[in-house]
């Protein structure tokens, strides 16, 4: 029983055995997942070396954050994204009728909690998830062109998913205010 | 026979089949060390008796009494015999302040940690030193039982338990002389003890209301690997609790102010004995002896005591729906749930459990042994034996660092897998600095000083440069004990740069260190003492039964008998007075044959009343 040190930037894909593909079948990610847990964790190891059981528990370490990111749709897609070359900055423009409307909808929720409108967060919440929902959804289709096509087809296919991941953030962010202003009156 | 050979500098490997281990369940009201024995857990036993209180009482003479021993000392001498420690490892005095009030001890916090000023010892002991007189009796036990040393133990902690608990209770065991193998959650532990590893798959949730802590886990089995998918609680919620809430109830109600500490123990022991016999009977009384009033008598229903409990069990109830939306899941989806700990033996607990989660709950194992049986098999497993599953736990409480404005900026999120890791890069604000100050938090809340300060790291040795051209990068870890260990790099120049470790609530290596020293240096004298103690209680025992036995069966003594019992009883005093431990073994021999024929009297007495239609029990209590 041995595990060779996991090195930086890995691939998260190859951590679970798994081909690098955004439709991955959710139990066979969670049975490679547990899989190779088995094999690498430290408790495994608690008679080895200390070298082993170091390795062993940076191997666990890595198998665990590989599942995580690999099981949510939206970070398997920024991971993927970024295995493709394409990063998301901080800084990023998006289409201004879209940032125009979140502000609206960002104003409409501030007012709503002021008021102490619950009913009102809670439609607005409602929406919100139907068109996170619908995004995270459209992320299948625009990932399969990714993965079918190449040149400049494929450029325009990732610049489109890009787009759509820069959107979910905004819808997030959203979402986690809704959250909040519920949380506070439970509170 | 496989042997391993060690290599030069690792303590750990030895022959691989012959190792003893053992797994203990280090609580807030009783300890347990149990091991496997052909295939199966068993707790290991003294005198017939598994319990050992976690009670550690310290003695002027600077010997150290634990267990039942010390329990006895307790209502005498209430600020040097600590009882629940538990509560109090790994914290400060702010984090206690709710209980403080209730604990007799005189606590003293040195701005990082709690510490107990205690007689015996010219300075305050800290918890961790207290946790490891109770593992130092586990293992003196299970060595004895044994026939040799111990070479590693499993010792179990509430889920709940954040890094710094975790760190005081693993220093606890090194300081007792232990190999800690693995910290392991105590609901894993129970799965364990249940055997539910051996099912394929299932769903199952542990409620753990035991002396001072409550937890509520949901584990996940999946083709051998048992999760820990979400974990809540409270770490200052208990049976302790619902026995000081009688006593204050009871005693408030007669107009008895709880004023002195021995009062406050002995009305909680009485609300404790109410409580433990109201899981049998209906009702029971309240029976106190006052000090300068009438003996308080009171009856005490069991729908009573359900009313006194209700705000205890509401507080488990929010936990446990908490839990079930952390694993996104819904009571209807449990295959199972497990009771842990003392408490849950009560009827009242056991409806309530079967009401939140719609299913009456497991409970054919004691739930005072469960643990210890379970981390005994983990013990097994880890000593060489085989590994059937593997134990996935989560991280109970997010970790996080202080970013600018007081506010924590969350690195590894709670009911995150362990092991988990986690980086931050931090640049240089200002020319030529060479150094940072890094304060590590865990909690839930955005803000400093909401949040648990674990330690604050100086990062130092970073080449002088123009101001965010050093970029250093913190790297958290945190291992399969939950424990964080956290490491930094200048990257820029690649040196790695110096840190320098303050725990804020918790024991340095250096600390460690010369405490194991001070323990070995006083070894010899305090075995000698506390043999002596150990003997003089049991010398106080045994004269207060025969006072008793003689003032309610008079009767029964025959002048020859009497002469001899009350001779044997002076000489018995006389010699606990002095400090030969071995003339007062000799003299309660001498006592116990003196009085034999007057204990022999009364027992037939109590066989005929027996026949006589009577409950041998109600016989027996008289007897007592």
């Amino acid at each position: 029983m041995s595990a060779s040190p996991p090195h930086r930037g890995e691939d998260l894909f190859a951590l679970l055995g798994l081909a690098p593909t955004f439709q991955l079948d959710a139990a066979e990610l969670e049975r490679s997942y547990l899989e190779r847990s088995r094999e690498v964790h430290p408790d495994r190891f608690a008679s080895a070396p200390a070298g082993e059981r170091v390795v062993a528990l940076q191997r666990s370490m890595a198998v665990n954050e590989a599942y995580k990111t690999l099981k949510r749709p939206v970070k398997r897609a920024e991971y993927l994204l970024g295995r493709h070359g394409v990063a998301i900055g901080s800084n990023e423009r998006l289409d201004p009728a879209f940032l125009a409307e979140v502000l609206e909808l960002r104003e409409e929720l501030a007012e709503a909690r002021q008021a102490g409108d619950l009913p009102k967060v809670t439609r607005l919440e409602k929406a919100m998830k139907g068109r996170h929902g619908a995004a995270v959804a459209s992320l299948g289709p625009l990932f399969a062109r990714v993965e079918a096509s190449g040149g400049d087809e494929r450029a325009r296919a990732l610049a489109d998913a890009k787009t759509t991941l820069i959107l979910l953030r905004y819808l997030a962010r959203y979402l986690e205010e809704c959250e909040a202003a519920l949380d506070e009156d439970a509170a | 026979m496989l042997f391993q050979i060690a290599e030069p500098g690792e303590s750990r490997a030895v022959e691989a089949c012959t190792q003893r281990v053992v797994g203990i369940d280090l609580g807030t009201t009783n300890s347990l060390v149990a091991y496997v024995a052909d295939g199966s857990p068993v707790v290991i036993a003294e005198d017939g008796d598994p319990i050992v209180p976690s009670v550690v009482h310290y003695d002027a003479g600077g010997a150290v009494l634990v267990g039942r021993t010390a329990e006895a000392l307790a209502a005498d001498r209430p600020r040097d015999t600590i009882a629940s420690v538990k509560r109090l490892i790994g914290r400060g005095l702010r984090d206690i302040e709710a209980i403080r009030g209730l604990l007799p001890y005189e606590l003293i916090d040195d701005g990082r940690m709690v510490k107990l000023a205690v007689a015996g010892r010219d300075r305050p002991v800290t918890p961790v030193e207290v946790s490891a007189e109770i593992l130092r009796e586990l293992k003196r036990r299970a060595e004895a039982h044994l026939g040799g040393p111990i070479e590693g133990a499993v010792i179990t902690v509430p889920a709940y338990f954040d890094d710094a608990q975790r760190q005081a209770t693993r220093d606890a065991g090194r300081l007792a002389g232990l190999e800690v193998l693995r910290l392991l959650a105590e609901p894993t532990a129970a799965a364990l003890a249940y055997g539910l590893d051996r099912g394929s798959k299932g769903i199952y949730a542990v409620f753990d209301l035991g002396g001072g802590t409550f937890d509520v886990s949901i584990l996940k089995l999946v083709e051998g690997v048992f999760e820990v998918r979400a974990t809540g609680g409270d770490s200052a919620l208990g049976g302790d609790d619902i026995d000081r809430a009688l006593a204050q109830r009871v005693l408030g109600e007669a107009g008895v102010a709880l004023d002195s500490a021995r009062l406050v123990r002995r009305a909680v022991a009485e609300a404790r004995a109410v409580k433990e016999r109201l899981s049998a009977d209906e009702a029971t009384v309240y029976a106190l002896e006052l000090d300068d009033r009438p003996r308080l008598e009171r009856a005490v229903s069991r729908a009573e005591l359900a009313a006194v409990m209700q705000p205890f069990l509401d507080r488990t109830g929010r936990a446990c729906r908490r839990v079930l939306k952390d694993a996104e899941l819904s009571a209807d989806d449990l295959d199972g749930v497990i009771l842990v700990g003392g408490s849950t033996r009560s009827p009242i607990v056991r409806a309530y459990v079967a009401d939140v989660f719609g299913k009456p709950p497991l409970c054919d194992l004691d739930p005072d042994q469960v643990v210890a049986l379970g981390a005994a098999v983990q013990a097994d497993v880890l000593g060489g034996g085989e590994q059937k599953v593997v134990l996935l736990d989560v991280i109970p409480l997010s970790l996080g660092i202080e970013t600018m404005g007081g506010v924590v900026e969350k690195l590894i999120h709670r009911n995150t897998t362990i092991p988990a890791g986690a980086q931050q890069v931090f640049t240089t604000f200002a020319d030529n600095q060479t150094g940072f100050d890094i304060h590590v938090l865990q909690g839930e809340r955005e803000t400093v000083d909401a949040c648990r300060s674990l330690a604050r790291f100086q990062l130092r040795g970073i080449p002088p440069m123009v101001a965010g051209m050093a970029r250093a990068e913190i790297a958290f870890l945190v291992d399969a004990d939950g424990i964080l260990r956290v490491t930094a790099k200048e990257q820029t120049s690649g040196k790695e740069a110096s840190i320098e470790v303050t725990p804020s609530y918790g024991l340095t290596d250096e600390e460690v260190e010369r405490m194991l020293l001070d323990s070995f240096e006083h070894a010899e004298d305090d075995l000698a003492r506390r043999n002596l103690l150990v003997e003089r209680v049991e010398a106080q025992r045994i004269l207060d039964a025969t006072r008793h036995a003689i003032a309610t069966d008079d009767g029964l003594l025959d002048d020859d008998v009497r002469a001899a019992t009350e001779a044997a009883m002076a000489h018995l005093e006389r010699v606990a007075a002095g400090t030969d431990h071995l003339a007062i073994r000799a003299a309660v021999e001498a006592l116990d044959l003196a009085s034999k024929p007057f204990a022999q009297a009364r027992m037939n007495r109590a066989v005929n009343a027996a026949m006589q239609g009577r409950r041998l029990d109600e016989v027996e209590e008289e007897l007592r």
